[in-house]
């Protein structure tokens, strides 16, 4: 599988955890409760073994929100949970005791607006310590087998998905969930430059 | 201008207006460049009113929200938002009607900013809002009903009044709703005096009869919509008042003490009494520390077990040492 250097891939774990402090702030801003994220991992993977991962079962179903960008570098970013720990967070950010057994209309929305958040600052702290513009597409909610929602956001088996680890920490509940960022292998050479752009500019010319 | 390009301008400015959903368009400067007929309707502001104006200098208290973020988020970063209803409620001040905007009671709105590019100017940005009120009445019925199912399993057997899981459930939520909004709670910790000597002196039976005599009338004094008493345990029973400070959560414990010694329910076994009392231990999160659910509920039960040991058929409030 495609691998960073460890130096690229140090530097995309501190953007990544630098892009989800500022959403954990805005969501804190919005329920005036702390809210901490962070993201302990990085790795890239086949879009196969992405959707292992986040277990494609089933029984397992999952529930994400996707924005298109473009500019820079060219990705579909999506946020995943677990379909149960989906339930768990818009709940906690709502503060609603009356659960029903699947989101409501509402709730995806709230839902689509909490990916929103994460996924425009992780996306936007790239593009500001790249430099860069990129654009993008509104957030659209999906539920389904994490091979589903992969495929709806035009994943193929060639492309490599880099995915993120995020911890999520609301009134003491820790919720672990991920985001992917769905490359081709294009994108996937535009991202690498701009980081090594942006490791020249910071560490000198080797 | 071609004839056929008026045409077209002209047509796109009664598409504007005659769409179902609130348009605005903001320039670099936030100004206000686009102000639609729904627009004009429901927030009562004319477009000759607002062209031209800073969007956050007309709705000050929108500076600093997320709405404000949303909007620099497209103006500089190209990056569209979405504002749910669930996380924001209603953030401009929209009526769907006279007789709305008279009682204050603001439309639930969706909100979505998107940037917009503008050939030959810097980028704006486009506010779309939709009236989501039906859904939002649709939601409360659905949620409504399956609290209604829930609260069968959610009563005591014997009293009707809450049961105990109702109460950990409801104690929960109104600790978070305290903290949130830095609002007081207090708790009330009821405990029927020498009720051990009353069953075994009238029975089980007639036991049962005085729960549910006892309860009725604690459960009557509670005027306010959230307030909750539920059988806590055996013959305990505890009471959760929302907004309600100290002070006056120990003047209702009281009115609650003398209302059941009202009831004149003999006890001959009664210590030091002969009739049916209570005791009561009173607790309050004061909005400003941070409320702790074990916290409230040791200190209700530090009180009661004052109160207690102070001769039964009493008061007390927990004091922080």
């Amino acid at each position: 599988m495609f691998n960073l250097s460890e130096l690229q891939h140090d530097a995309l774990v501190e953007i990544f955890n630098i892009g989800v402090g500022h959403a954990a702030k805005s969501m804190s801003e919005i329920v005036n409760e702390e809210v901490t994220m962070s993201v302990p991992s990085i790795s890239f993977l086949n879009r196969a073994d992405a959707a292992e991962m986040l277990g494609n079962k089933e029984s397992s179903r999952v529930c994400g929100v996707s924005q298109h960008y473009e500019g820079a570098f060219k990705t579909e970013a999506i946020l995943m949970f677990p379909e149960d720990k989906s339930l768990d967070i818009v709940r906690l950010m709502v503060g609603e005791s009356v659960p029903l057994k699947e989101l409501t209309e509402m709730e995806q929305e709230a839902m689509s607006e909490i990916g929103n958040i994460i996924l425009n600052s992780c996306v936007g702290t790239l593009a500001n310590i790249f430099a860069q513009e990129l654009s993008g597409s509104l957030p659209q909610y999906h539920v389904g087998t994490s091979e589903e929602i992969l495929s709806a956001t035009g994943a193929n088996a060639s492309t490599v998905v880099l995915m993120l680890h995020i911890d999520f920490i609301l009134e003491k509940h820790q919720i672990h969930g991920y985001v992917a960022f769905v490359l081709d292998l294009t994108a996937l050479h535009d991202l690498q430059e701009q980081v090594d752009r942006y490791l020249a500019k910071v560490m000198g010319p080797a | 201008m071609t004839h056929s390009e008026t045409h077209r301008l002209g047509m796109l400015d009664s598409v504007l207006g005659a769409i179902n959903l609130g348009t605005i368009v903001l320039d670099h400067e936030r100004r206000i460049v686009v102000w639609n007929d729904w627009m004009r309707m429901h927030s009562g502001f004319a477009p000759d009113a607002v062209l031209g104006q800073d969007f956050f200098a007309l709705f000050p208290e929108l500076a600093g929200k997320r709405i404000d973020g949303a909007v620099q988020q497209a103006l500089r970063d190209n990056f569209p938002s979405v504002l749910s209803q669930t996380l924001h409620k209603a953030p401009l001040a929209l009526f769907a009607s006279p007789a709305a905007r008279d009682s204050g009671e603001r439309m639930q709105q969706a909100v979505a900013v998107t940037p917009l590019e503008v050939a030959g100017l810097p980028r704006h940005c486009l506010i779309q809002i939709a009236d989501v009120s039906v859904a939002v009445t649709r939601e409360r019925l659905l949620r409504d009903q399956a609290l209604e199912l829930r609260s069968q399993t959610f009563s005591d057997g014997l009293t009707g009044i809450a049961n105990r899981r109702h109460f950990d459930v409801a104690m929960e939520k109104e600790v978070r709703r305290a903290k949130r909004a830095g609002s007081p709670l207090s708790l009330l910790m009821i405990d029927i005096d020498s009720f051990k000597a009353y069953n075994d002196h009238y029975g089980h039976q007639q036991g049962d009869d005085t729960l549910i005599k006892v309860a009725h009338a604690l459960a009557a004094m509670l005027q306010r919509p959230l307030d909750l008493i539920a059988r806590y345990g055996g013959e305990e029973f505890a009471v959760i008042l929302p907004e309600l400070d100290g002070e006056h959560s120990v003047m209702l414990a009281e009115k609650m003490r003398v209302q059941i010694e009202d009831l004149a329910i003999p006890h001959v076994q009664a210590a030091g009494n002969d009739r049916v009392t209570v005791s009561i231990g009173a607790s309050t999160h004061s909005g400003s520390e941070l409320a702790d659910i074990a916290a409230l509920l040791g200190a209700a039960d530090k009180a009661l077990y004052q109160a207690k040991r102070g001769g039964r058929n009493r008061v007390e409030r927990h004091q922080e040492a």
